[in-house]
C-alpha cells in the first residue's frame, strides 16, 4: 500500500470524494481515477464503459472497474453526455494502474458547468485522504 | 474489537509495501507491489511463496488420539489413502472436515500422522482454540492430549511448477526428501513434532515438508518453529529470485484456489449441512453413497438431512464479477430466483477460446484476460453447462455451472517430472 507521501497528485486536476479526477476547460471534461484509487483497487482486470451518447446526472453510475479484489462503481462527477470513451482500456485495463492520470476513462460534455465548482481542489483532496 | 494479530512476517510484508487487510483477525497482505495478477501468474508459470502462519495447528497425541480423530474428522482414517483405500500411516496426511453434531461445518483441516499416537491438525486462522475445545469435548483426557498451538507454529507455502527446484536449493538433503513424496505426503518434523528422520534446511533448521497446498498447483507447505519462519522465508526468496518466483498475497491465493475448485472455510462451506457440494470426497461415503463407512460426529445428521441447497462451481465468459454478499443473488436467465453467491473472483490465468476454457499453463502464447469464477449456493440442482445469472440488482453477468474451472493444474504431477522442468 502506498504511503500518502508516495501517492501521486496532479496539481491542476479537480478531484471527487469518490477518488476520481476531472480535467478540461469546460466544453468537454475527461474523467479518470486517482493514483490513490488505483493503488487501493489493485490490478484492474476489466473496465465496463458506457455508450457514447448516453447522458447521466451528477453522481449517476456510468461504469464499473473490475479489480482482482472486487467490482467498483464509477460515478459521474458532473452531469452530462458521454462524448467519448477510452477504448484502449478494453484491451489493456491495466493501463489505469500503470498511469492513472494519463489514462482517462470517459470524456463528457457537462450539462451544467456550475457543478464543476463542487469538485475538490488538489489540496482539499489531499486533506480528504489524510482523514 | 480486539487488535488485529500479526504474523512473524508482518514487518516484512509492510516493508515491501504490501496492501494489507484483515483476514481471520490477522493483518495480512492482499498483494505486494507486483500486484495480484502477476502473483497469480507466477504460481502458474514459476512459483510463489505465501505467508500462511495465520493458520492454526492443534497437536493431538496419546493412545486415544487416532480414535478421537476418527470420531471427529469426516474422513475415514482406515480407508482414506489412495485408490486402494489404505489406512492413514505415518508420513501421510488427509483433508477432512470437522462437523458439528447437526452436520454443519466447524472448519476444514489437514490431518498429519507423525506417528501412531502423534497427529497434527492444521486448521484455519482463529480456529485452533475452537477445534481444540471441540476435540477435548469428545476425547478422554486420560488417553489423549489436545494442545492448541495457535501462533506457535511457523508455516509458509511454496506453490508452482518450479517449487521443488527452488526448495531443493535450501534443503540440506533434498534428494532423500523428494524421493517418494507423493501428493498428500510429508517428511521431517519441527519443534513440537520432532521427527526421527529429520529434514533440515541448509542452515540446519528442522522443517516439515508437506506436498500439499491451496492453489491447485504443484508445491509444498512448510512448517518450522515460529522463530525460524523469517529465515526460511528469506532463504526461499533468495533461492527463487532468478526463477520468476514472487511473494504472493491473499488475493492471488483466493483466485488460485477458486480456479482450482477448492473451498474457503466459513465462506463456501460453513454453518449449513456439508452436503450437495463438490467436496463430498471429504466424507467417508460408502461406494453406493448411501451411508458412511464409519460413525463420526455430524454423520448421522447428514444422513437424515433434508437440506436442499446445492453448492456449485461456476465460470464466466470474461473477467467481470459480481461482488458476493448481501444484495447479490443468482437467477435463471428467465429471472427466476435460484440462490446466492458464495465466492466470486477472477482467475487471471484462464480465458475462453471458442467457448472452452484455456489456461496459460502449457499454452505459452495464450494471452489470458481472466475469467470470473467461484461458487454459488442454489435452491435447485443445476447441471454442468447450464447458464445462470449473477446480479447485484443492477448489473447482470451470465456464468456457466461447471464441474471444474482451471485446466492443466499441476498439484498431482509426479515429483520427478517437476524436478526435470
Amino acid at each position: 500500500m502506498k504511503e500518502l507521501s508516495e501517492v501521486i497528485f496532479v496539481e491542476e486536476l479537480k478531484y471527487t470524494e469518490d477518488h476520481e479526477w476531472v480535467t478540461g476547460s469546460g466544453a468537454t471534461l475527461k474523467v479518470g481515477i486517482s493514483d490513490y484509487a488505483q493503488d487501493q483497487l489493485g490490478d484492474i482486470v476489466f473496465v465496463e464503459l458506457p455508450e457514447v451518447g448516453a447522458t447521466f446526472a451528477k453522481g449517476d453510475q456510468f461504469g464499473t472497474l473490475e479489480s482482482v479484489k472486487a467490482v467498483s462503481e464509477l460515478y459521474l462527477p458532473v452531469g452530462g453526455e458521454i462524448v467519448a470513451v477510452n477504448d484502449a482500456l478494453g484491451d489493456a485495463p491495466e493501463l489505469i494502474n500503470q498511469d492513472p492520470y494519463g489514462n482517462w476513462i470517459v470524456e463528457i460534455k457537462p450539462s451544467d458547468t456550475s457543478e464543476l465548482e463542487q469538485l475538490l481542489s488538489v489540496d482539499a483532496y489531499r486533506q480528504l485522504l489524510r482523514g | 474489537m480486539e487488535n488485529p494479530k500479526k504474523t512473524v512476517l508482518h514487518g516484512w510484508h509492510v516493508d515491501q509495501g504490501a496492501n494489507m487487510a484483515l483476514f481471520g483477525n490477522y493483518d495480512m497482505p492482499l498483494w505486494y507491489k507486483t500486484g495480484a495478477k502477476a502473483e497469480h501468474l507466477a504460481v502458474i508459470g514459476a512459483a510463489g511463496i505465501f505467508d500462511t502462519s495465520h493458520m492454526a495447528a492443534v497437536a493431538v497425541r496419546g493412545q486415544g488420539a487416532r480414535a478421537l480423530l476418527q470420531l471427529c474428522l469426516s474422513k475415514d482414517l482406515k480407508t482414506c489413502l489412495g485408490k486402494e483405500k489404505n489406512s492413514l500411516v505415518d508420513g501421510r496426511c488427509v483433508y477432512g472436515i470437522f462437523l458439528a453434531e447437526d452436520g454443519s461445518v466447524i472448519d476444514d483441516a489437514i490431518l498429519y500422522q507423525l506417528g501412531p499416537e502423534s497427529f497434527m491438525v492444521v486448521v484455519n486462522a482463529g480456529m485452533g482454540g475452537i477445534i481444540a475445545t471441540h476435540l477435548k469435548k469428545y476425547g478422554d483426557s486420560q488417553n489423549v492430549d489436545v494442545q492448541d498451538l495457535t501462533d506457535k507454529v511457523g508455516k509458509m507455502d511454496i506453490q508452482g511448477p518450479l517449487a521443488a527446484i527452488i526448495l531443493q536449493k535450501v534443503l540440506g538433503n533434498s534428494e532423500s526428501v523428494f524421493d517418494r513424496l507423493p501428493y498428500f505426503s510429508f517428511k521431517g518434523g519441527f519443534g513440537p513434532f520432532a521427527a526421527d528422520s529429520a529434514v533440515t534446511l541448509v542452515d540446519g533448521t528442522s522443517v516439515l515438508v508437506s506436498r500439499t497446498g491451496y492453489t491447485g498447483e504443484f508445491g509444498f507447505e512448510l512448517f518450522v518453529e515460529i522463530d525460524r519462519l523469517l529465515p526460511l522465508w528469506t532463504l526461499l526468496l533468495d533461492a527463487g529470485m532468478d526463477k520468476g518466483m514472487l511473494a504472493c498475497g491473499l488475493a492471488a491465493r483466493d483466485s488460485l484456489r477458486a480456479g482450482a475448485v477448492l473451498p474457503l472455510s466459513h465462506q463456501d462451506i460453513g454453518a449449513w449441512p456439508f452436503l450437495h457440494n463438490p467436496w463430498q470426497f471429504a466424507l467417508s461415503w460408502n461406494n453406493a453413497m448411501t451411508s458412511f463407512t464409519k460413525d463420526f460426529i455430524g454423520g448421522p445428521a447428514l444422513l437424515q438431512s433434508h437440506f436442499q441447497k446445492y453448492t456449485l462451481p461456476f465460470a464466466g465468459f470474461d473477467p467481470r464479477k459480481i461482488n458476493a454478499g448481501e444484495g447479490s443473488f443468482v437467477t435463471r436467465e428467465s429471472g427466476e430466483h435460484l440462490g446466492t453467491i458464495l465466492t466470486c473472483t477472477t482467475d487471471m490465468a484462464i480465458g475462453r477460446v471458442d467457448g472452452a476454457i484455456v489456461s496459460v499453463a502449457g499454452n505459452k502464447d495464450f494471452q489470458a484476460k481472466g475469467l470470473c469464477c467461484g461458487f454459488v449456493l442454489l435452491e435447485q440442482p443445476c447441471a454442468p453447462g447450464e447458464k445462470v445469472v449473477l446480479t447485484d440488482g443492477k448489473r447482470k453477468i451470465v456464468v456457466e455451472i461447471r464441474v471444474d474451472v482451471r485446466p492443466n493444474r499441476t498439484a498431482r504431477r509426479p515429483m520427478d517430472k517437476m524436478l526435470g522442468c
